[in-house]
C-alpha cells in the first residue's frame, strides 16, 4: 500500500499545483500554460498508475478497495497539510516520488 | 422553490441535514467505533485470554462442552477464535419457533481448558455495533429509523454535491482561522475528499436492510411467499427438520477440514449444528467473512451430522448476488487487515466530522443575525442544545461506558446492562447540562469533561486491571495498547477543541465588524 | 426563505405537500419501479428481485429531488404519480403475463 500512497499523494500534489490559486500560494508564481498541462498530465498519470501496486499485491477486489482508501486519505492529508505546512506538503511529495522506485522494488 | 435548481437542492440539503443530522452523527460515530468492535471487546473483557490459534483443539473443546450442556438443543453455534477476536463462543437455542426471533444462550469458553471463562459480563464493542443500526429501540423500529436516516443521508449527500458549485475548483481548498468560512471549507473537505466512502457506506446500508424496507418486489414476484424468496437466496439455511429419532453426532473436525478444502484453504468463521441429537442432524460450516471483499451469502458447506456425508457446497454467485454481496462486504469491512481497518476508521471519522461541521454551520450562519440582541429565538436555542448534546454529549457517554466497564464490580450480575445504562444516563445528563448552560459555556464544559474522561482512561485501566499500557506494549497486545492510546489521543483532541472554543472571538455581526474596523482606523 | 411571506401558511402547506409527495409518493414510485424490474428482468426470480430492491433507492432519490426541484407542489405530485402509474401498468402486464 505504501507505493500506492506515495504515488497518489504525489499525483494530487501535481494536480493541486496545476491550479492558479494553489500554484500561487505554494510557489509564488503563476503557472505557465505548458507547466499547467504538464502538471495535470503528471498528476492524473500518477493517480492512474497507482492502481497497479495496489492490485498487484492484493488482487482486484482487495486491491481496488485499498487503492480507493489510499486515494481518499492521501487527498485528505494533502489538503490538511497545505494551509499549515505548505513547504512540508511539497517536500513530502518530492520525497515520495524519490522513494517510489525503492517501494516498487519491494513489490517486484 | 422558484429560485432555481441549485438553490432548491441547497434548501433540501440544509433541512434534511439538520433534521436527521443529530441522529446521523450518532449512527456514524458508533458505526465508526464498530470497525474496532473486537478490539474494544478485548479491552472491555481483558479476562478472555488470547492463545495461539488451534482450530482443532477449539472445535473439540466446543463440541464436548455443547454435548454435555445442551445435547437436546434445537441449534448450536460455534464461533471459532480468529486473530482479532480471541474468544471461543458457543451458543445454543433450545427450541426453534419459525418466525419468532430466537433466544440464544451464549457462553465464552477457554479453548485450552474447555471451561466457562469467568470474564466480566459486558456487551463490549458489540454495543456500538448494534446501537448504530438498532438505536436501542425494540425490533424492528430501530432498524426502520436507521434505514430512513440512511435514505435521508443519501439525499443529503447528492444534494450536497449538486449544491457545491466549485467542487473541482475548491477541491484542495481549506482556509483555517477564517471563522464560518473555515467551517464550510472543512465540511467540504471531509465531504468531497472522502466522497467514495460516504456514498458507499450510505447506499450499502440501504441495501443491507432492503428486504425489510422495500419488500414490494418480493411480494409481487413470489406472490407473498417471502419464505420461498429467502430459501432461494440462502439455500443452505433450508435445513432438514428433526425426525424425532436419536442419532449420534460425529466429530466436527473432519467436516471443518473438508469445508476448508472446498474453499481452497479459505477460513471458517463459524459452525452451526441443527438438531444435534437427532438422526437428521445437519452441520453448516460458514466461511469467514474476512476471506473476501464480496460477502458470499452462500459460502456454506453442509454435512449430515450423523453420516458425515457432504450434502451441499456453495455454488457460484450470480451477478446481482455479487453486487449485493459487495455492498454488504464493503460496508462491514471484515476483510480489512490492520492498516485498511484504520483507514476505514479514519474515513468513518471524516463522515462523522462532515455531519458535525454541517450542524455547526447551520447554526452559526443563523446565529450571526442574532448576535447583537444576545437573545436567541427558541428554534435556534433548540438546535444549539441538540448540537451540544448529540456531539459532545455523545462523546461523554462513550467515555462513561468505558469508565463503567472498569468501575463496576467484575462479579456484579447485571453489570452488562448497567454499563449500557451508564451510557444513556451520561448522555441524558449532558442534554440537561446543555439546556441549563449558555451555548459556548455548554460546549467548553462538555468538551473539557469529555477530554478529562478520555485522557484518564489509560490511567483508570492501570488502576483497575493488570493490562495497562506498560504491560500491553511489552507483551505486544496491540489491541489493548491501541485502545488506551486512542482514548488518550481522543482526550487530547477534545481538550484542544475545548481550548479553541473558549478562546475564539465572539461572533460579530457585519455592523459590529465594520465598527471595530473604523475604530482601529481611527486609533491609527 | 427569510422574508415575512415565506413563513405564511400557503408556503408551509406547499412545503408539506412536497415533503409528502417526496416521502410517500417517492416510496410508492420506488416500490413500483422495483416490482417492474423484478417482473421483467430476464434473470432468475431471486436475482430479479434483488436487482429490483437494490435499484429502488435510486428511483426514490430521483423522486425526492424532483419534488423539490420542480416549480410547484402540484408538479411534484404529478411528476411522481405519472411514472408510478406507468410502472404500475408495466407491473400489471408483467403479472398478467406470468400468470398465463
Amino acid at each position: 500500500m505504501l507505493l500506492a500512497l506515495l504515488m497518489c499523494y504525489a499525483g494530487f500534489t501535481a494536480l493541486c499545483l496545476s491550479t492558479d490559486r494553489h500554484h500561487g500560494e505554494l510557489l509564488h508564481s503563476k503557472p505557465s500554460p505548458q507547466r499547467r498541462v504538464g502538471l495535470r498530465a503528471a498528476g492524473w498519470l500518477l493517480l492512474a498508475l497507482s492502481i497497479w501496486p495496489a492490485v498487484a499485491l492484493g488482487g482486484w477486489s482487495r486491491g481496488l478497495v485499498e487503492w480507493c482508501a489510499v486515494l481518499m486519505l492521501s487527498a485528505l492529508l494533502l489538503v490538511l497539510l497545505l494551509p499549515y505546512r505548505p513547504r512540508l506538503a511539497l517536500i513530502l511529495a518530492g520525497v515520495g516520488l524519490l522513494a517510489s522506485p525503492v517501494a516498487a522494488l519491494a513489490i517486484l | 422553490m422558484k429560485e432555481g435548481f441549485r438553490q432548491a437542492m441547497a434548501w433540501l440539503h440544509t433541512w434534511s441535514g439538520l433534521i436527521f443530522g443529530w441522529l446521523l452523527f450518532a449512527i456514524f460515530l458508533t458505526g465508526t467505533l464498530s470497525y474496532f468492535k473486537d478490539e474494544i471487546s478485548h479491552w472491555m473483557q481483558p479476562e478472555v485470554q488470547a492463545y495461539p490459534l488451534d482450530s482443532a483443539r477449539s472445535l473439540g473443546v466446543a463440541q464436548t462442552y455443547l454435548q454435555q450442556v445442551a445435547p437436546t438443543a434445537a441449534r448450536w453455534f460455534i464461533n471459532l477464535p480468529d486473530d482479532r477476536d480471541p474468544a471461543l463462543t458457543v451458543m445454543w437455542q433450545d427450541k426453534l419457533d419459525p418466525g419468532r426471533r430466537g433466544n440464544f444462550i451464549q457462553k465464552t469458553l477457554d479453548p485450552v481448558t474447555g471451561q466457562d471463562v469467568q470474564a466480566r459480563e459486558s456487551m463490549g464493542g458489540e454495543f456500538f455495533y448494534r446501537f448504530h443500526f438498532q438505536l436501542q429501540m425494540p425490533h424492528p423500529w430501530g432498524r426502520w429509523l436507521s434505514t430512513i436516516a440512511a435514505m435521508v443521508m443519501f439525499v443529503a449527500l447528492i444534494t450536497g454535491i449538486i449544491t457545491h458549485k466549485k467542487i473541482f475548483k475548491d477541491f484542495f481548498t481549506f482556509r483555517p482561522r477564517k471563522g464560518q468560512r473555515s467551517w464550510l471549507d472543512g465540511h467540504n473537505a471531509v465531504g468531497v475528499l472522502v466522497l467514495p466512502f460516504h456514498l458507499m457506506i450510505t447506499y450499502s446500508s440501504l441495501v443491507i436492510f432492503m428486504s425489510m424496507v422495500m419488500p414490494a418486489p418480493i411480494l409481487a414476484s413470489y406472490a407473498g411467499d417471502t419464505r420461498a424468496f429467502f430459501n432461494d437466496v440462502f439455500p443452505a439455511t433450508n435445513n432438514a427438520p428433526a425426525q424425532g429419532q436419536p442419532g449420534k453426532l460425529l466429530p466436527l473436525l473432519p467436516m471443518y477440514e473438508q469445508a476448508r478444502a472446498q474453499w481452497d484453504g479459505g477460513h471458517v468463521g463459524r459452525l452451526g449444528v441443527n438438531n444435534p441429537s437427532d438422526v437428521n442432524a445437519s452441520v453448516n460450516v460458514f466461511r469467514a467473512s474476512s476471506d473476501n471483499v464480496v460477502h458470499e451469502f452462500d459460502s456454506i458447506v453442509s454435512f449430515s451430522g450423523t453420516s458425515g456425508e457432504l450434502l451441499r457446497t456453495s455454488a457460484g454467485q450470480s451477478l446481482p448476488a455479487i453486487i449485493g454481496g459487495s455492498f454488504y462486504g464493503l460496508h462491514m469491512g471484515q476483510f480489512a487487515g490492520p492498516v485498511l481497518r484504520w483507514l476505514y476508521f479514519i474515513c468513518g471519522l471524516a463522515g462523522t466530522a462532515m455531519i458535525g461541521t454541517g450542524l455547526v454551520i447551520w447554526l452559526g450562519k443563523r446565529q450571526l443575525k442574532h448576535a447583537k440582541s444576545g437573545v436567541m429565538p427558541f428554534e435556534l436555542r433548540l438546535v444549539e442544545v441538540l448540537n451540544i448534546a448529540s456531539m459532545s454529549g455523545l462523546m461523554i457517554a462513550i467515555a462513561a461506558f468505558f469508565w463503567a466497564n472498569r468501575l463496576l464490580p467484575v462479579g456484579f450480575a447485571e453489570r452488562s446492562a448497567w454499563e449500557v445504562q451508564t451510557f444513556f444516563m451520561a448522555w441524558g445528563v449532558s442534554l440537561l447540562h446543555a439546556v441549563l448552560r449558555r451555548g459556548r459555556q455548554g460546549w467548553v464544559e462538555q468538551l473539557s469533561v469529555g477530554a478529562l474522561l478520555f485522557v484518564a482512561i489509560p490511567l483508570l485501566n492501570a488502576l483497575t486491571t493488570s493490562h495497562h499500557l506498560g504491560v500491553s506494549l511489552a507483551t505486544g497486545d496491540w489491541a489493548m495498547a491501541g485502545f488506551d492510546l486512542t482514548c488518550l489521543a481522543s482526550g487530547v483532541f477534545l481538550a484542544w477543541a475545548a481550548w479553541k472554543t473558549q478562546h475564539r472571538a465572539a461572533p460579530q455581526t457585519r455592523a459590529g465588524r465594520a465598527r471595530s474596523l473604523t475604530l482601529k482606523q481611527e486609533a491609527n | 426563505m427569510k422574508s415575512k411571506t415565506s413563513l405564511a401558511l400557503p408556503y408551509r402547506l406547499a412545503v408539506t405537500s412536497r415533503v409528502l409527495a417526496a416521502v410517500v409518493g417517492g416510496y410508492l414510485m420506488a416500490s413500483l419501479a422495483a416490482i417492474c424490474l423484478a417482473l421483467w428482468m430476464p434473470t432468475s426470480r431471486a436475482d430479479a428481485v434483488i436487482t429490483g430492491m437494490m435499484s429502488s433507492f435510486v428511483f426514490y432519490l430521483l423522486a425526492v429531488l424532483w419534488c423539490f426541484a420542480c416549480r410547484t407542489a402540484w408538479r411534484a405530485w404529478f411528476g411522481v404519480m405519472l411514472p408510478s402509474a406507468a410502472f404500475a401498468t408495466l407491473a400489471g402486464v408483467g403479472l398478467w403475463m406470468a400468470r398465463t
